[in-house]
C-alpha cells in the first residue's frame, strides 16, 4: 500500500511537468492546426538557457524562469513570423510538421555546437532536497514545479479568458473565417499564440533541467511523450492535456514500481490506444473547433 | 607526426594534384629533364590507419580516442618512433556509421596502404572493422569494442585494449563482496538494470555470483533506455530496503538512479553503479561533490591511476591539449594504450609487421596504462577492472587488495542531501 501511494504521489508530481509542456504543444495546435515537433526543443533550449543563467551568472533556476519566459516568447514570435507564417495552401499542416521539425533539429544542432554532447544538468543546493511527509517522500523540486505548472496553466486560462487578445485568439480557434471579419488580426494570433506555447517551455525547461541530466537530444524522447499527452486529451484542450499529463505520469509511475519499469511507457500507449479506439478525438477533443 | 583528416573534398584535391603531378612527370620525360631519384638514409614511416567517429553519435568518444592516438603518436614520435620509424597517423571519419566504418578500414588497407591499422570507437563499429581487417590479415588492436558481439565472431587477429570483456566490468565487485566474512557480507541485493548489450549483463554476471553465495535478490528490474525518470523504481527498492544496490547502468540513467536514492532518503550499505559514477569530471557535478561519497564503480584508467605511466601521461596529455586530469575520458588512455603495445611489440621482437604483431600478442602478459594485459585466442582479456570508490570526493582504487590505494568505505555514508 505504502508503495501504491508512493507511486501515485510520484506520478502526480511528474505529470505537472508534462501538462505545463504539453499545455503549450495543444494551445499551438488550437490556433493554427500546427502540430509543432520543435515543442521539446524549445524545453531543451530553455534548460539550457536556464543551465547557463545558474552557472555563469548564479541566478536560481526558479528566478531565472522570470527571464527565459519573455526570451522564450520571443523565440515563439521569431520563428512563426519568419518559417511558419509564409506557409500557404492546402496543405500547410503538413508543410508545419517539416518546418516545426527542421527548427527541432536547429536548436539541437546549435546546443550541441555550443554545448556539446555530454550530459548536464542545473544543480542548485536543493535539487534533491525532499519532505518526508507521514512517510511519504515528497520532491521539493518536483511539488514547486507541479506547484508552478498550476500557476502557469492559471495564468494562461486568464490570458485566453479575461482578455481581449484570449478572446480573439478562442474566436479564430472557433472560426478563424469569421474572426477576421470581425477585425480579429489573424497573423497577430498566430504570432502571439506561437510565442505563448513556446513561452510555457520556459518555465518546463528550467524544472526539467533539475529533475533530469539532459543533451541536445533530449527532445526526441520528450517530444514523442509530448504527443500522446496531447493526443489522448484531445488536440487543441488545454484542460484536456493537463488530464493526459496527469494519467500518463500515475499510470507510468504505478506501473513502474509495481510490476515492471519495461511495461511503464508501453501501459500508456495501452491506454491511449483505448481511449482513441472509444474516443477517437482523444479524452476531451471537442466535436466543434472550439475547445479551449 | 602527421596527422591526416581524411574529408572527401580533400580526398578529391589530392586526387586532382595526383593527376596534375602525373601530367607534370610526363612533361618532364619528354623534355628529357628527369631528376635523379631521390636517395634517402632515413627509414619509411610506420603509416597508422584508424578510422575513428568524428561526428555523429559517438563524436565525443570518438575524439576523445583521436586525442589519445595522436598522443602516443606525437610521443613516440619525440623518442625516435617505432623502430626508428617516425610514426605517422591516417585518421578518417567514419561519422558513427557501421557502413562508412568498413569503407574506411578498406580504402585504409587497399588505397593508402598503411601498415598498421587500430581500432574505431564503440563495438557496433568494431565488429566490422575487425572483419575488414581480418580478411587483409591485419592485426586489429582496439581500445573501445568490448562487447560480446566482437569475441563471438572468434577473430584471432583482434586484441581488445581494456583489463576485461566490458560484461564483465562488474566482477571485480563481486570478488569485492564475496571476499568479506560471511558475517559482514549483505543478506540482500537489488538490481536495476539498463536494457542495453553493455549495461544489464554487467548487473546479471553479478547476480549469479550473488545468489550462488546465499546473497537473497529482493528486487530485479530491467529498465529501457528511454526511461528519464528512475524515481518509481528507486521507490520499489526502496520499499524492499536492500542491503546492497547494483546499477547496471551507463551515465544519465546512474545519475537519475542516484538523484531518486535522494530524493527518496534511501541510502544501501553498498552501491555500484557500472558507468557514469566513474567519471570524475560529471557525475559529482550531476548528483552533487557531497553526495558521490561511498559509491562503488569500477574503472580501467582514470586519474588518480596507480598504473605505471600514467603521471607521464597526464602529464604529456595536459601539455599538449590543456584542462586538467579530471577531464581526461578514459578512451584516450585506452587509445594511447593500443598504440604502446605497438612499441612494446617492436620493442620485444625488434620486428614491427602485422603477423608478427598477432603472433607476440597471443602470449605474455603487456604493461599498459589500462592495466596488465593478456587475451585468450579471441582478443577477450583475461584480467579484471579495477573496483573504485569515492573516498573524500576523489576516485580511490580500493581493490583488489595489492593496487588498492584504500580500504573500501563500507557501510556507505548517508547522503549530503
Amino acid at each position: 500500500m505504502h508503495a501504491v501511494v508512493q507511486a501515485i504521489i510520484l506520478g502526480i508530481l511528474t505529470g505537472g511537468v508534462y501538462a505545463l509542456m504539453a499545455s503549450g504543444q495543444t494551445l499551438i495546435f488550437g490556433i493554427m492546426k500546427v502540430v509543432n515537433l520543435a515543442q521539446g526543443a524549445l524545453v531543451v533550449l530553455a534548460a539550457y538557457l536556464t543551465y547557463t543563467l545558474f552557472t555563469t551568472l548564479g541566478i536560481d533556476p526558479f528566478v531565472s524562469i522570470l527571464i527565459t519566459t519573455p526570451l522564450l516568447f520571443l523565440v515563439g514570435v521569431g520563428l512563426q513570423w519568419t518559417l511558419l507564417r509564409p506557409l500557404h495552401g492546402e496543405d500547410v499542416a503538413q508543410l508545419s510538421l517539416l518546418v516545426t521539425f527542421a527548427i527541432a533539429l536547429a536548436i539541437e544542432g546549435t546546443l550541441s555546437f555550443a554545448y556539446g554532447a555530454t550530459l548536464t544538468n542545473v544543480g542548485p543546493s536543493y535539487a534533491n532536497f525532499s519532505w518526508t511527509v507521514l512517510g511519504y517522500q515528497v520532491s521539493f523540486v518536483r511539488f514547486v514545479a507541479f506547484v508552478l505548472s498550476l500557476v502557469m496553466l492559471g495564468l494562461l486560462y486568464l490570458i485566453l479568458q479575461r482578455t481581449r487578445f484570449g478572446r480573439s485568439v478562442r474566436a479564430t480557434v472557433q472560426n478563424p473565417m469569421s474572426a477576421q471579419l470581425l477585425g480579429v488580426n489573424a497573423n497577430r494570433v498566430s504570432a502571439f499564440g506561437f510565442g505563448l506555447g513556446a513561452a510555457t517551455a520556459a518555465a518546463a525547461g528550467s524544472v526539467f533541467g533539475m529533475l533530469n541530466s539532459f543533451n541536445p537530444g533530449s527532445h526526441y524522447d520528450l517530444i514523442s511523450r509530448l504527443l500522446t499527452i496531447v493526443v489522448l486529451g484531445g488536440l487543441g484542450s488545454i484542460g484536456g492535456s493537463v488530464i493526459a499529463a496527469l494519467i500518463m505520469g500515475v499510470a507510468s509511475s504505478l506501473v513502474s514500481a509495481l510490476a515492471s519499469p519495461i511495461w511503464s511507457d508501453f501501459t500508456f500507449f495501452i491506454v491511449l490506444l483505448l481511449v482513441l479506439l472509444l474516443r477517437p478525438r482523444g479524452l476531451f477533443g471537442a466535436r466543434t473547433r472550439g475547445a479551449l | 607526426m602527421q596527422l591526416r583528416i581524411h574529408r572527401p573534398e580533400v580526398r578529391r584535391s589530392r586526387r586532382l594534384l595526383g593527376v596534375t603531378g602525373a601530367l607534370l612527370v610526363a612533361a618532364l620525360a619528354l623534355t628529357g629533364c628527369t631528376t635523379a631519384p631521390k636517395t634517402s638514409t632515413s627509414k619509411s614511416p610506420l603509416k597508422i590507419g584508424i578510422s575513428l567517429s568524428l561526428t555523429g553519435d559517438f563524436s565525443d568518444s570518438g575524439k576523445a580516442a583521436e586525442r589519445g592516438y595522436a598522443l602516443w603518436a606525437s610521443e613516440a614520435n619525440k623518442a625516435g618512433g617505432v623502430l626508428g620509424r617516425k610514426v605517422a597517423l591516417t585518421i578518417v571519419d567514419d561519422a558513427s556509421s557501421p557502413d562508412q566504418v568498413v569503407t574506411n578500414y578498406t580504402n585504409l588497407i587497399t588505397q593508402d596502404k598503411v601498415d598498421i591499422v587500430l581500432g574505431p570507437f564503440s563495438s557496433l563499429l568494431t565488429v566490422p572493422a575487425s572483419r575488414v581487417a581480418a580478411r587483409y590479415h591485419y592485426s586489429f588492436i582496439e581500445p573501445a569494442g568490448g562487447g560480446p558481439a566482437v569475441f563471438a565472431q572468434k577473430l584471432t587477429n583482434l586484441f581488445f585494449v581494456q583489463p576485461a570483456p566490458t560484461t564483465e566490468g562488474g566482477n571485480v565487485f563481486a570478488n569485492y563482496i564475496l571476499s568479506l566474512p560471511a558475517d559482514q557480507r549483505p543478506k540482500t541485493a537489488a538490481y536495476a538494470k539498463l536494457d542495453d548489450p553493455f549495461s544489464a549483463p554487467i548487473a546479471d554476471n553479478i547476480q549469479k555470483r550473488f545468489e550462488a553465495a546465499g546473497i537473497k535478490t529482493v528486487y530485479d528490474q530491467t529498465y529501457p533506455a528511454e526511461t528519464a525518470d528512475m524515481t518509481p523504481i528507486i521507490a520499489g527498492i526502496a520499499a524492499k530496503n536492500p542491503d546492497v544496490v547494483v546499477g547496471g547502468t551507463q551515465e544519465a540513467d546512474a545519475f537519475a538512479q542516484i538523484k531518486a536514492m535522494i530524493q527518496q532518503k534511501f541510502n544501501p550499505k553498498w552501491l555500484y553503479e557500472s558507468n557514469g559514477a566513474n567519471s570524475p569530471g560529471d557525475f559529482p557535478a550531476a548528483v552533487g561533490a557531497a553526495n558521490t561519497e561511498g559509491v562503488f564503480s569500477s574503472a580501467d584508467w582514470y586519474a588518480e591511476s596507480p598504473a605505471p605511466g600514467s603521471k607521464a601521461f597526464i602529464a604529456a596529455y595536459t601539455a599538449k591539449y590543456g584542462g586538467t586530469a579530471d577531464q581526461i575520458d578514459p578512451t584516450s588512455a585506452e587509445a594511447y594504450s593500443a598504440g604502446t603495445l605497438l612499441q612494446e611489440v617492436a620493442k620485444k621482437t625488434g620486428k614491427i609487421d602485422n603477423a608478427t604483431i598477432i603472433k607476440t600478442l597471443h602470449s605474455g602478459v603487456w604493461p599498459t596504462l589500462v592495466g596488465n594485459l593478456k587475451w585468450d585466442q579471441y582478443g577477450a582479456p583475461q584480467g579484471a577492472y579495477l573496483l573504485i570508490q569515492w573516498i573524500n570526493q576523489k576516485l580511490t582504487t580500493v581493490y583488489p587488495a595489492n593496487k588498492a590505494q584504500s580500504s573500501p568505505v563500507a557501510p556507505k555514508p548517508n547522503w549530503a542531501g
